[in-house]
């Protein structure tokens, strides 16, 4: 068990860089790779990049929630009209925050969209061609990656609920046999 | 979590494989059907609606559904929590309805695959004859946390010695429209700043105006070990029913 454990580590490690494609669930059991240190760093940097999680006009507050799983932390940054990109702060989605410290606050200096980087090989597929698809009842393995409840309350027509934990755990089991079918992978954003 | 998946697909050997990157909410906001599982229509905290004629419910519908018939529709979504996730079914009107509801502002309106017919294929549950139950009951659970009004009351009026409630809203909104009793003005923006005048054995509820502030607060507390949570309740909601104070 724990050999099998360190034989993943390297392929957990990539996933869990690149699993910012999609808005983050609250109740996702997230990746616990080895990050304990990633706040800190990004802090030191003057850096957040992680899930917006709430934005006040009225307070001119953002707050961001950078790291991963148990060393997920919601930090607060102050913004002001010096602050370049305040648009790109919208609850949900990804960005990245360079922030300034004055005094006892921190002020975003500029506020980045982060964009969902496509793993090697993979490439996008937007409403209108997966519509048609659909539509035409093309050969494809639609999977839905989120968590089982949020399948059960809205999915697409014909797709199949594998979260990404199961996916981990039961691998190409719960894929096709044929490797050359169409997979097509969809989650709850970025929105 | 789907760049993830196709990551991982990847790895196994699969050749052909795309990601879907807008999702379910895109795929929703351009009207096309979405639909939920029979486990959640029968164990979720949802609302079923029935679109068909009436004449069709009384003689059968899926267990627990209100009837609403499409002509109705309209002139009914008020009746209808817009924050429940929405469930309909009927002949071909039901796409009609789900685009009507969406277009309302219904965040989650999804479909019973194969409708009335396909539920009884699958040997689910049915009832039949009159309709005893058309006002809509929906209760919405409380989220990660959230204080429940009950609570928040107990707190208000001073009942609950062991809460402190803060409102997180400007000053000038206190100013101009009043506080609870009971309460701690702290502005969310000045939370970092002066937690440090708050007690950490006492359970500490924040509110604002709508619970979006309430929420940013509370997570900001969390972190620093306080025993917090918020109201997600739009404070000029009747519901709230609480004692305000002019300053």
């Amino acid at each position: 068990m724990y050999k099998k454990f360190i034989k993943l580590l390297p392929g957990l490690l990539i996933i869990g860089l690149l699993s910012f494609g999609c808005a983050q669930s609250p109740d996702v059991k997230q990746e616990m790779t080895p990050k304990a240190s990633q706040t800190q760093q990004q802090a030191e940097k003057n850096v957040y990049k992680g899930t917006i999680v709430g934005k006040s006009n009225k307070a001119k507050t953002i707050s961001i929630e950078v790291g991963k799983g148990k060393q997920a932390q919601t930090m607060m940054v102050k913004f002001d009209d010096q602050t370049k990109g305040v648009e790109h702060a919208v609850k949900g989605h990804a960005a990245i925050i360079t922030f300034e410290k004055r005094g006892n606050d921190v002020y975003a200096k500029v506020i980045k969209q982060k964009l969902a980087k496509l793993p090697q090989g993979v490439t996008e597929i937007k409403t209108e061609e997966l519509s048609a698809l659909v539509t035409n009842a093309h050969k494809m393995y639609l999977v839905d990656s989120r968590p089982a409840s949020r399948y059960g309350q809205s999915h697409l027509p014909g797709a199949v609920s594998i979260p990404v934990p199961i996916l981990k755990e039961k691998q190409a089991a719960l894929l096709p046999v044929d490797k050359n079918e169409l997979l097509i992978f969809y989650c709850g954003g970025p929105t | 979590m789907s760049t993830a998946s196709a990551g991982l697909a990847k790895k196994f050997g699969y050749k052909n494989v795309r990601v879907y990157l807008d999702g379910e909410p895109a795929w929703a906001k351009a009207y096309l059907p979405t639909y939920a599982t029979h486990d959640f229509i029968k164990n979720g905290n949802v609302v079923l609606v029935d679109v068909r004629p009436s004449e069709e419910a009384v003689k059968g519908r899926i267990k627990g559904a209100y009837s609403i018939p499409y002509e109705q529709l309209d002139d009914r979504l008020d009746d209808i929590p817009r924050n429940a996730p929405v469930i309909l079914y009927g002949d071909q009107e039901v796409l009609d309805a789900m685009e009507d509801m969406r277009d309302d502002g219904f965040k989650f309106v999804s479909l019973v695959r194969g409708g009335f017919a396909g539920w009884i294929a699958s040997g689910e549950a049915i009832e039949k004859g009159p309709i005893f139950n058309t006002e809509i009951r929906w209760v919405r659970k409380l989220g990660k946390g959230e204080v429940s009004l009950d609570d928040f009351r107990k707190a208000a009026s001073g009942e609950d010695k062991d809460a402190i409630i803060i409102d997180a809203r400007t000053k000038e909104e206190v100013a101009e429209l009043g506080t609870f009793k009971n309460t701690i003005n702290i502005p969310l923006d000045e939370i970092p700043a002066r937690m440090n005048e708050l007690p950490k054995d006492k359970k500490i509820y924040v509110h604002c105006s709508t619970g979006a502030r309430a929420d940013m607060a509370y997570k900001e507390l969390i972190k620093s070990g306080y025993n917090a949570k918020f109201l997600l309740l739009n404070i000029a909601d009747a519901e709230c029913d609480c004692e305000i104070i002019r300053p």
